[in-house]
């Protein structure tokens, strides 16, 4: 069976470093997915995501990304694009990202065969601050273009009849027992 | 005139470590280190409920996840002095010495092994005569002519692509990189191989904890974990049986591959036990509670002053007074306001950058102090700390290195030649074979205690309307870890995380006193300043680790961090 992993990449204290687990957990709040689909919220991973992503067919991730564009943009990358970054210098654990995986899991002859990187600039990255206004905009966007992949690549999504509530804990003012999503 | 040189691998929006040196005559004569993000992550515990902190704060890094959960669920049960099921006790320490197994592994080899060992010479060796060479270092049955050849044979296809891929990085064919063709090629295999059982070493913390990369199964009080022998969806049976299988590859990694390549390492680089010593004030906390009570423990700790291994203090527990009272975080040096030395439980983070200054202030991490003193934590710390109290299990592993050393050649070292850049790495090699033959103990411990029928997980508690403070430690891979926290109205009312990195990486305090990171680079000689890989292998022997993770890929690369000569 073909697997494929969509995982949300970001610290969820972090205010827009969170909307990789937000997206991934609202998406997988509304729909079910084909066999062989795991959705998936990855925190902040260093070297562990190549144990995540050795062996997949297809990988598809939503991070926050340091670009030129508005607060709010949604750009997408391709493996190409994550392999053709320099690795960083080795100081700490936090050294081996995104590209660093990719290029171990192509040493170790396993990197999937497709990969998109649904990345959304974000604006503010203060502890303990909700996603700014901008980039929780382009939220519904940003599940387009997973659902888009998934089809692209013949994996079935069917919206929920009725939605679970999304596991999104980390927002909401702790004074309040009933977090909001927006 | 000295030269200064900066390394600040800045390729994302993240706390990360940054490290100054000044050279004159080709060795180090003055070093800063700093964290160039603001920590203030701990502010948004404040109102919340104290049982809920362990979600957020293993939220704080993403490589130290589980470390910062159980820190934070034991300064709680601090605070409410609540006992710990045995049950729950075993099953958080098989977690934390899964995790760190999985941490050490990670970090000889993927993290800090190609300072060693120079990937570009791998094409030149003879896979048969490493196969021999490695015969006679290990028993390890992966060590074949064909498992040698099919590690080449990645470096062959990675060199003969035109881009080094992973290798980018490195900093091949340096003078200071001395190991034959064939040892570049043995290590390097078994780089590769170590991606497999660190692995399996995560998977026994997903099999306990439910889920990783964060835990699901604590709570404060003991653990989530419903006990049922016979259900396979329970932790029974089924799931000890897939644990004591995926721990025995583990210890069989660690006792036969790992432990052995730091030793030929340290016996063919012995210089190294010479160099990047520093600060030798030591500092662990006991851990791997052995009673509900938290009153003995397979892990010891205490203090030792200036290198005097015969005048080492014992902590009696992991929240030994000596301890909550002597800590103390300077912010001379550091991006913050105020001017005191302050106790954590009264400890403020309100910021104020002022730019890199080293003569002023230059880190965003604090200086924490213990009795006013600069402290080196992590696996150094505790095993010389279990050394010098006769702690058995810390004199076979320190005893069989030393002896492994001499026999692939190297020289006879001493525990005190462990004050060095390679003793960081031998402690860490011994405190995982320690660790290794730990796992098998608690798996046993734990499989006994529920064969008797007990299958308690949880004390229940609750929260006290008036002011209780607690701290929560943890050794942890990179060493004391202590969360601290005052509970008011049933909310957290202040929380501050001493993280290890911050013990090793801080900066200078009032006095003018060198951090262990800054005072270990001290006098190391260099080869070619313009390319600092003697200042990388010291700071890499600390394990360093910025507990800030905010990341934010940058897909331009345009911010790639490199050796700045300024």
């Amino acid at each position: 069976m073909k697997r494929a992993l969509i995982g949300g990449i970001g610290n969820v204290l972090l205010g827009d470093d969170g909307v990789g687990p937000y997206v991934v957990r609202l998406l997988e709040s509304l729909y079910t997915f084909a066999e062989g689909v795991e959705v998936a919220d990855l925190g902040t991973p260093a070297l562990d995501l190549t144990h995540q992503i050795v062996g997949l067919h297809a990988l598809i991730l939503v991070d926050s990304v340091a670009s030129d564009g508005c607060p709010g943009t949604v750009v997408l990358y391709r493996k190409e694009d994550i392999l053709r970054v320099m690795p960083a210098e080795r100081l700490d654990p936090h050294s081996p990202a995104l590209s660093e995986c990719m290029m171990t899991a192509e040493m170790l002859g396993a990197s999937p065969e497709h990969v998109l990187l649904v990345g959304i600039v974000g604006s503010c990255y203060e502890p303990g601050q909700p996603l700014s206004e901008a980039v929780r905009q382009s939220v519904g966007r940003a599940i387009d273009a997973i659902l888009a992949e998934l089809a692209r690549l013949g994996f079935d999504s069917q919206k929920k009849l009725s939605p679970n509530a999304p596991g999104i804990w980390w927002v909401g003012d702790p004074a309040s027992d009933s977090p909001s999503l927006i | 005139m000295a030269k200064r040189i900066t390394i600040d691998p800045i390729t994302r929006i993240e706390g990360h470590l940054r490290i100054d040196v000044e050279v004159e005559n080709n060795a180090v004569s003055n070093a800063w280190a700093s964290c160039t993000m603001w920590r203030g992550i701990e502010k948004i515990l404040r109102g919340r409920d104290p049982r809920d902190a362990w979600l957020f704060t293993q939220r704080f890094c993403g490589v130290c996840t589980t470390v910062h959960a159980m820190a934070s669920v034991r300064s709680v049960e601090d605070a409410l002095k609540l006992e710990i099921p045995l049950n729950a006790q075993y099953i958080r320490n098989l977690i934390l010495i899964a995790h760190a197994l999985h941490d050490h592994i990670v970090h000889f080899y993927q993290l800090s092994a190609l300072d060693w060992v120079d990937v570009l010479q791998i094409p030149k060796a003879d896979p048969a005569a490493t196969s021999k060479l490695a015969e006679s270092l290990s028993p390890w049955t992966r060590n074949s002519r064909n498992e040698l050849k099919a590690a080449q044979d990645r470096v062959n296809a990675v060199a003969s692509s035109g881009q080094l891929g992973i290798f980018a990085n490195g900093y091949w064919g340096h003078p200071a990189m001395r190991l034959s063709p064939e040892v570049n090629l043995l290590a390097f295999s078994h780089y590769v191989q170590a991606l497999e059982y660190q692995r399996k070493a995560l998977q026994v913390v997903g099999i306990l904890g439910s889920k990783t990369p964060h835990i699901q199964n604590l709570n404060v009080g003991g653990v989530a974990n419903a006990i049922d022998l016979d259900s396979p969806s329970a932790l029974g049976m089924s799931q000890l049986e897939m644990i004591r299988t995926l721990l025995e590859e583990v210890v069989q990694f660690v006792q036969h591959v790992y432990f052995v390549d730091v030793c030929a390492v340290a016996a063919m680089y012995p210089e190294w036990f010479k160099i990047g010593s520093g600060v030798r004030n030591y500092l662990a906390v006991p851990d791997l509670p052995l009673d509900s009570r938290g009153s003995a423990y397979d892990l010891p700790g205490g203090y030792i002053r200036d290198g005097n291994l015969a005048g080492v203090k014992g902590f009696q527990t992991a929240s030994d007074p000596i301890f909550r009272q002597s800590v103390s975080e300077d912010v001379m040096h550091a991006y913050y306001q105020g001017d005191k030395a302050l106790h954590p439980w009264a400890g403020e983070t309100e910021p104020a950058f002022t730019g890199w200054d080293g003569e002023q202030k230059y880190s965003w991490v604090k200086a924490p102090r213990f009795n006013g003193e600069p402290m080196q934590v992590g696996p150094l710390a505790q095993v010389l700390i279990g050394y010098a109290q006769g702690h058995p299990l810390t004199r076979k592993y320190t005893d069989m290195a030393i002896e492994k050393i001499a026999a692939i050649g190297g020289p006879r070292a001493t525990p005190a030649a462990l004050h060095s850049t390679l003793g960081r790495h031998a402690a860490r090699a011994i405190r995982a074979c320690m660790l290794a033959e730990l796992a098998q103990k608690h798996l046993e411990l734990l499989v006994e205690n529920i064969s008797k029928g007990d299958y308690t997980v949880h004390n229940h508690s609750v929260l006290p309307t008036h002011e209780v403070e607690g701290v929560g430690t943890h050794e942890a891979p990179r060493g004391t870890l202590s969360h601290w926290i005052v509970i008011k109205d049933q909310k957290i009312k202040n929380y501050q995380a001493v993280v290890p990195s911050t013990w090793n990486a801080s900066p200078r305090d009032r006095a003018g006193a060198h951090g262990p990171y800054e005072a270990s680079l001290l006098h190391t000689p260099l080869a070619r300043p313009e390319e600092p890989l003697e200042v990388l292998r010291t700071v890499h022997s600390f394990d360093p680790c910025m507990a800030c993770a905010c990341h934010a890929f940058d897909p331009s690369g345009r911010k790639i961090g490199v050796a700045k000569i300024l």
